[in-house]
């Protein structure tokens, strides 16, 4: 089969468009450095094994306590471990965490709200009334509960995390689905016959992505701090893995000798969280201009 | 009106039945056995049986449900494994310093959140407005316990301005209210933070709209625009904010307890949690999940007497 003059202007209207896409991501500042960030973070997490000066759980118990030098960026904790290669090394649980409780809660929250959204009826009904008494849970709340439940390995606190922040990526597709049931392209499928799981899987869920991506990166910004909030307690991974909260609440008793372990790992969760959160508002004003305004209220 | 009240109190009482349905089915999936925790290991078959049957546990989970449903509706919710106490009463003599610290906080947060958005809304792109986006993306951005170790740090170490306990056990408002403080701006400035950007884009909204222009278009000043009619259309909008945030200042009030070391709800359910007092962890959630439909109820009439529109639907 060969092309026709429509199948090439068609592939040549795409790439002009696909152009000025990347154009309207290239001069969004904040995209920008909400991208550069992030791929830092990535490269750090990815490579800490070989950039960490020292081993993360390694002790020297004649230096510990030691303030910050050229053997110890950050200095050592109370058991004479390195600071900066414990942060370096926790960067890795933090963005694992962020990373599956994003890919769970957006794939189940955009099944279950695409299929209340579209569904109608009882059924959405039924769903709507679960997301809400979900969503009456603070949270956090209930990542603890679950994680005190199911206990304290890693991919448990995922879990938790991840069925805590579904409800609300639900919520918000299905409320953006109710948008998109009575467009034209819809009926026209439903006209054609397929049937409605195609329609859901095919044309509903994609054009209802943009506000779901971006709802998703916001979740993975609070995500991490739930695992922070999370190791803070005692509930999180467990030392002497490192991460971000465990090195906070074991720097919290030697923060008057040694305030840099503490105040060096919230610095490293604050940079992880607005990255993500500059990342977020990037895609929300690239994706689709219109929802500038709105999506504030859906956060 | 009267309908309106009575859909929302009906919508109260099913969001409610939910939340104990829910809270009951999740502490289930608890492994381990609440007999064994509280009669320690070595204790004898005879009495962990019969303790399993005074505590209900020998019987099927939808029998189980039913009894711990219809029990529920006297306010019983089951008894503390560690403490042998109702543990509907230990929960509730732990609210007093929680409510103080929540209202506290959320005082604050709307006495800094909600002016800050609207300002930060009327000179959109100014340099104001990117200045209070910033300070309230840092906000949001820093882990509320760390926000609280840098606060004991600076106003209780350095400056020795608030106690670095977020409680004490001395009688009277002023020495309590001392203690409350740092807690409560820790907590007030990070939820802050978050009212302000979600202000912040309601206003936004209405200040795009049509009525609005009509307005400026006629020659009305700008701050009989801003402060008459923009806000008073965003005050629904704005109390949606308020509900969605307090349900999350709640999770962030565990965390701020546990800074201060000040007792609550939150450090008392920490404690259940650790020491597996399954009846008494439940029984927590479930106050805390009641009090945000509360509160949601509550604002849902609000809405009707601000908006005379909502009471007609």
């Amino acid at each position: 089969m060969s092309a026709t003059f429509e199948d090439i202007d068609a592939a040549a209207e795409a790439a002009t468009r696909r152009r000025a896409t990347l154009r309207r991501y290239a001069r969004h500042p904040g995209f920008m450095i909400g991208a550069a960030g992030i791929l830092l973070l990535l490269l750090v997490a990815i490579l800490a094994p070989w950039i960490a000066p020292h081993s993360p759980t390694q002790t020297d118990l004649m230096n510990t306590l030691a303030p910050a030098s050229s053997t110890y960026w950050l200095g050592t904790d109370q058991f004479g471990r390195c600071v900066a290669s414990r942060l370096i090394h926790g960067a890795q649980v933090s963005l694992l965490v962020g990373f599956f409780v994003v890919l769970i809660s957006l794939s189940a929250g955009t099944i279950i709200g695409a299929v209340a959204g579209y569904a109608g009826g009882w059924l959405e009904r039924a769903l709507v009334a679960v997301i809400d008494i979900l969503l009456a849970f603070p949270s956090f709340l209930l990542a603890l509960a679950l994680v005190a439940a199911r206990g304290n390995t890693l991919d448990s606190i995922i879990l938790a995390v991840a069925i805590a922040y579904t409800p609300r990526v639900a919520a918000v597709m299905r409320s953006v689905v109710l948008t998109i049931r009575p467009r034209p392209f819809i009926e026209a499928s439903r006209a054609i016959g397929l049937t409605p799981w195609t329609i859901v899987l095919r044309h509903v869920i994609p054009n209802a992505l943009p506000p779901v991506i971006v709802v998703a990166t916001v979740s993975a910004a609070t995500a991490i701090l739930a695992e922070a909030g999370l190791s803070f307690l005692g509930l999180g991974v467990q030392p002497p893995t490192p991460t971000w909260g465990n090195v906070i609440a074991e720097g919290q008793t030697a923060i008057t000798t040694n305030p840099l372990i503490s105040l060096s790992a919230g610095l490293c969760i604050a940079f992880t969280v607005v990255v993500l959160n500059l990342l977020g508002d990037g895609l929300r004003d690239t994706l689709d201009p219109q929802m500038r305004r709105n999506t504030g209220k859906l956060l | 009106m009267v309908g309106h009240v009575a859909r929302c109190v009906g919508q109260l009482a099913v969001a409610l039945l939910g939340i104990v349905t829910v809270a009951f089915f999740l502490m289930r999936a608890i492994p381990g056995d609440p007999a064994l925790y509280m009669l320690g290991d070595f204790a004898t078959t005879e009495a962990l049986a019969a303790l399993r049957a005074r505590l209900g546990l020998d019987l099927p989970v939808w029998q189980q449900y039913g009894v711990f449903l219809l029990r529920a509706v006297q306010g019983d919710l089951g008894t503390s494994v560690v403490t042998g106490e109702p543990a509907l009463r230990e929960i509730l003599a732990s609210v007093p310093p929680s409510a103080a610290l929540a209202v506290a906080g959320m005082a604050i947060a709307v006495v800094f959140g909600v002016p800050l958005g609207i300002i930060a809304a009327v000179r959109q792109g100014s340099a104001v407005d990117v200045g209070v986006m910033l300070l309230a993306l840092g906000g949001i951005s820093f882990p509320v316990f760390w926000v609280g170790i840098v606060a004991i740090l600076t106003f209780s170490h350095a400056l020795g301005l608030f106690p670095a306990l977020g409680a004490t056990s001395e009688p009277g408002f002023w020495k309590g209210l001392h203690h409350l403080a740092l807690p409560a701006l820790v907590l007030g400035l990070s939820v802050a933070a978050y009212i302000a950007r979600l202000t912040r884009s309601a206003m936004l909204e209405v200040l795009g709209q049509d009525h609005i222009r009509v307005a400026r278009a006629m020659g009305v000043p700008e701050r009989r625009i801003v402060w008459k009619l923009a806000l008073r259309n965003a005050l629904i909008p704005v109390l949606a904010v308020i509900g969605v945030t307090f349900a999350w200042s709640l999770g962030n009030a565990i965390l701020v307890e546990a800074v201060f070391s000040r007792p609550g709800l939150g450090s008392t359910i920490l404690k259940a949690i650790l020491a597996r007092d399954y009846q008494l962890v439940q029984a927590g959630v479930l106050v805390l999940a009641a009090a945000v439909v509360l509160l949601n109820t509550a604002l849902d009439l609000l809405y009707a007497t601000i908006d005379p529109r909502l009471r007609q639907r």
